[in-house]
């Protein structure tokens, strides 16, 4: 598959002199389209960092990060933006939604961002998305008046409706209990599997690692460890077992209330 | 547009904060234009009072109490002159009297002689005639209100006037004026132009002064610097040389009333400055969001544009009514003029009110653009 991303000897060092205090050493590896792939490692190995510079929210301190073949370190700060707004998605551990926003203005601000005019088909794209994520009949809501796990879902919607090539997670479920866990990663494996979105997810746990296709391991700042797992996604789609469930009324139910709970 | 959107609701957020300001900017709008109204209209009035019905561009002989000739080089030089008000061109003769009190002391009058019709454009003698008919047919007299009530005189009435050369001549009161000063209307007069010819033992084109009033008093400099260079012989006065301390003292008031403004405006900007500021700093989380999903640094920059146009706008629309009401309310103080709203001045400070929003935003619309995401991400 053709790569979509190249980190090549990619140094972070933050502070200077004798402050200085290298977060990433020389991390190379490639990204292909449609992957589904973990970052692990312990507090402060680097995981975060890295996953800021292959979102050109930083920059490197040395090295490349190379998205479709383009070089990101050439690009003005504009051009790394509509970068952004394009090709990525993100969900951090913290929703980080636009608490003067409803949920429907929330989940299109990257479409409007890129200067997309609110029509019918971005109506029913979010309608969908709502759909997908048990999110039905909130979109007027406002961002501040949902529970917390409604509003990583909004903030998980809001990462897929431009449909990036890929979403980057940094701890989405650091706020979740175990079943919201599950819920989220089978949720982000049923989109990679419908619509070939690259998942690259940082986590600090290592059962959640194991359900991706490859996982990527940092220590103390180096990347140490590039493997691919054997990982079967559950019995089948998880899409499917998503809208199955809007019919069965007590799975619906329960994923509701499990993320209700978180 | 977005920014425009995001400006709107991140205002509404903060309702309270919002209010605050735009009444801030609408009371200082609103001080701006009531105090320069307030001073234009208080100016304008006590020019009105001084030159309003008097001649503001005057042509004399060179020497004092010499007659000049009124020729046609001097009519036509007047008449070509556009800046002088339709028709508001008399000779006049003038000349001193004094009034023999049958019932005690003598007094003093200041007496003007010339065709009512010539002398209305510039004196408005007919408008202001309260009692009897304004006339100045020969043998009649009009005099001031304060002079009938301290002699006691009523249209119709005659009284006895003593010359140079103690020569005493009757004349009967046609009406009485009011100019609006106790001391103009206790020593001027006004008579026929034909008896203080005769009186002068002048000729029939031989006049103390040509009048003038011009449609706006403060051309009188330019009209005057006009004239001399047209007419040889004569004296131009300008009402301004002759009244330079009032003018002085206007022009002191007026740079006052500018240092006032100017104080009103820097405070109102420092307002929204730091309104804008402190929006600026509490956004900073929304705003590392909107740039991490995509948004330009210009163009999140521009959301405080907005957001400082907004309350601009707003404020300086409600500085406007609350300056209407301000003035409004004025005319129920019990003062000697009233203040007219000066439409071009109100929209001027509403325009420079927008304008000293839109620059109190360069502050928190650079932070804004070189607020980098990763600040905020990593800050959680």
């Amino acid at each position: 598959m053709a790569d979509l991303l190249i980190a090549q000897g990619l140094d972070k060092v933050y502070g200077s002199g004798d402050t200085a205090t290298l977060a990433l050493k020389g991390v190379s590896f490639e990204f292909a389209a449609g992957e589904f792939a973990s970052i692990i490692g312990q507090s402060g190995s680097g995981k975060s960092t890295l996953l800021n510079l292959l979102g050109l929210l930083d920059s490197p301190s040395a090295g490349v990060v190379t998205y479709q073949g383009r070089d990101a370190g050439s690009l003005s700060k504009e051009q790394r933006a509509s970068l952004r707004n394009g090709l990525i998605g993100f969900v951090f551990q913290f929703h980080y939604l636009l608490p003067e926003f409803s949920v429907f203005e929330n989940i299109t601000m990257p479409s409007l961002i890129a200067g997309t005019r609110v029509d019918a088909d971005l109506r029913r794209r979010v309608d969908e998305t709502l759909g997908l994520l048990g999110l039905d009949g909130l979109a007027q809501k406002n961002a501040n008046a949902l529970s917390g796990g409604q509003k990583q879902r909004v903030a998980i919607a809001r990462a897929i409706i431009n449909r990036p090539a890929l979403i980057l997670a940094d701890e989405p479920t650091g706020n979740l209990d175990t079943t919201n866990t599950d819920a989220v990663y089978d949720l982000f494996r049923s989109i990679n599997e419908e619509t070939g979105t690259a998942f690259l997810i940082v986590t600090h746990d290592r059962n959640v690692a194991q359900r991706t296709d490859r996982v990527l391991e940092v220590l103390d700042g180096q990347l140490v460890q590039d493997v691919r797992n054997s990982y079967e996604s559950s019995s089948e789609s998880s899409l499917e077992s998503f809208e199955s469930s809007s019919e069965s009324s007590l799975e619906s139910s329960s994923f509701e209330s499990s993320l209700e709970s978180s | 547009m977005l920014q425009l959107k995001i400006a709107a609701r991140f205002l509404r957020s903060s309702r309270a904060q919002t209010a605050l300001i735009i009444a801030g900017i609408a009371v200082g709008i609103a001080v701006q234009i009531f105090v320069g109204s307030l001073i234009t209209s208080l100016q304008a009035n006590l020019v009105d009072q001084t030159v309003g019905g008097s001649t503001q561009v005057t042509i004399t002989a060179l020497e004092d109490g010499d007659p000049v000739s009124y020729t046609s080089d001097i009519r036509e030089a007047l008449e070509a002159e556009e800046r002088i008000a339709p028709d508001a061109i008399a000779p006049v003769r003038t000349l001193s009297a004094l009034f023999d009190n049958p019932d005690g002391d003598s007094a003093s009058l200041n007496l003007k002689a010339g065709n009512l019709v010539e002398i209305d454009p510039i004196t408005n003698l007919t408008a202001r005639t309260v009692e009897g008919v304004a006339s100045l047919e020969d043998g009649e007299i009009m005099v001031g209100t304060d002079f009938a009530e301290k002699y006691g005189l009523t249209p119709g009435d005659d009284l006895d006037l003593i010359f140079a050369g103690n020569r005493t001549v009757n004349l009967q009161v046609s009406g009485i004026f009011d100019l609006g000063s106790a001391a103009v209307n206790e020593r001027q007069a006004f008579i026929a132009p034909e008896l203080a010819r005769d009186l002068l033992g002048w000729a029939d084109n031989e006049f103390s002064a040509i009048e003038t009033r011009l449609d706006d008093p403060f051309d009188s400099a330019a009209v005057t610097e006009s004239l001399r260079g047209e007419l040889d012989g004569v004296t131009v006065v300008d009402w301004q040389e002759q009244n330079a301390d009032l003018l002085t003292a206007l022009q002191s008031q007026a740079s006052s009333s500018y240092m006032i403004q100017a104080f009103v405006l820097i405070a109102v900007a420092l307002g929204i400055a730091s309104t804008l500021a402190i929006s600026a700093v509490q956004k900073t989380r929304q705003i590392g969001i909107l740039k991490a999903m995509g948004m330009g640094d210009r163009a999140a920059g521009r959301i405080f544009l907005f957001q400082a146009a907004i309350l601009g706008v707003g404020g300086s629309l409600a500085g406007l009514v609350l300056g209407w009401l301000l003035i409004w309310s004025f005319s129920f103080v019990p003062v000697s003029f009233s203040i007219t709203i000066q439409p071009g001045f109100a929209a001027l400070s509403a325009g420079i009110g927008i304008v000293v929003a839109l620059v109190s935003s360069i502050i928190p619309t650079r932070s804004t653009s070189r607020l980098d995401p990763i600040e905020v991400i990593q800050g959680g």
